[in-house]
């Protein structure tokens, strides 16, 4: 049937976890492509026939005529899919720099093709410049603040590290008291937890 | 009118509808299964994804037949007791479907009917989303369309929402992407 492997494309994408991203299907991706190949030279080779016998193109409606228009509609059905299936893989990597910081993470890295990874740098790039320009950081306060410093235990060896107001050893399984802002990224991360205070 | 790039919306325009070809049509023989040559003839017997379907009929190219979903037996169970037919198997965009189908076979019932098994079944969905166990939803789950199921997920994470709310606790998670890290020690 027409349209099924693209469908069965975003049916794919659809049983991700909301957020979740899985390994670009470029095999899948590109059948599709070689489909909607297919169709636009059969409804090519369809309009030549009406035109061979004579007929006026714009009011035809012959046997002909339905063909073309079912490859046509099945061609842009087909592009349809393709669209969405790059348009909401593209939300979860915009949606990822605000939640991971500027760098993919190995495990996202490996799932993303090399425009999707482009994609993901300029729009970090944009982000980056509109907020020096602004000179506010936008990514951090994503929970409404209580209070402007918080308890967190590190989860895995960080390091030295110079934060805003101080520069702790960050070893793991200590506890300390940072500021909200420095903390946020690192919980985001994996590297942190919070700790009820 | 549903997005453009809508997963949902492309999804369920896959779904599957009989119509009868009113025209030929050259070229298509991937279409008809029972076609001799690479074409559907006039008066074939073909089942066809919604959106091919709603193209065709717009162009009167093929009839519409009501989907079994929308039968006489389906409303008589709907009546019967809404909160328990099955209706995840039949169409899992059953209301969606039922919206987009209604105006081309011009049945003006089936608005109607869509309302009435859906505020029986929601009343439904919502008392099991806050009520029922959790190793007891499985099996009332696998009767919900997609829209109902959402609706439940809705209600069961406001709920947990709720609760981790009163209780308090840490507001700040690790993004939902990263794995979750084994212990190593």
């Amino acid at each position: 049937m027409y349209g099924r492997r693209a469908s069965q494309l975003l049916k794919d994408l659809s049983t991700n976890e909301p957020g979740q991203l899985s390994s670009f299907d470029t095999d899948a991706f590109d059948q599709v492509i070689k489909e909607c190949d297919a169709h636009h030279i059969e409804l090519q080779g369809m309009m030549r026939k009406i035109q061979e016998e004579g007929l006026d193109i714009q009011t035809t409606r012959n046997a002909d005529h339905y063909g073309a228009v079912i490859h046509h509609l099945a061609l842009i059905r087909n592009k349809r899919c393709l669209m969405a299936y790059v348009y909401n893989r593209a939300e979860v990597i915009q949606s990822l720099r605000w939640k991971v910081g500027a760098v993919l993470p190995q495990e996202v890295q490996q799932k993303v093709n090399y425009s999707e990874e482009e994609y993901f740098k300029n729009h970090s790039a944009a982000l980056e410049s509109y907020m020096s320009e602004m000179e506010v950081d936008l990514t951090v306060d994503m929970v409404p603040p209580k209070d402007p410093y918080i308890k967190v235990r590190v989860l895995d060896d960080i390091g030295d590290v110079f934060l805003s107001d101080q520069s702790p050893n960050l070893a793991r399984h200590s506890i300390h008291f940072l500021k909200r802002t420095d903390a946020e990224l690192f919980i985001s991360q994996g590297l942190m937890e919070e700790l009820p205070s | 009118m549903a997005s453009y790039y809508d997963i949902d919306d492309i999804i369920m325009e896959d779904e599957l509808i009989s119509t009868v070809f009113q025209i030929g049509a050259n070229g298509v023989g991937m279409l008809d299964p029972g076609a001799e040559r690479n074409c559907v003839e006039q008066g074939a017997k073909v089942e066809l994804p919604f959106w091919l379907a709603h193209e065709l009929h717009l162009r009167q190219a093929v009839a519409v037949t009501v989907p079994p979903c929308f039968n006489q037996k389906t409303r008589k169970e709907i009546q019967a007791d809404a909160a328990c037919v099955d209706l995840k198997s039949r169409c899992s965009y059953f209301y969606e479907l039922g919206c987009k189908v209604a105006p081309l076979i011009g049945d003006r019932t089936i608005g109607s009917f869509l309302l009435y098994a859906f505020t029986g079944r929601y009343k439904e969905v919502l008392s099991k989303a806050h009520s029922a166990a959790f190793i007891m939803a499985p099996k009332f789950l696998t009767l919900l369309t997609k829209e109902e199921t959402r609706l439940y997920e809705a209600a069961r994470s406001s709920m947990t929402a709720f609760k981790k709310w009163r209780v308090g606790g840490p507001r700040f998670e690790r993004a939902s992407i990263l794995r979750k890290r084994k212990p190593t020690d």
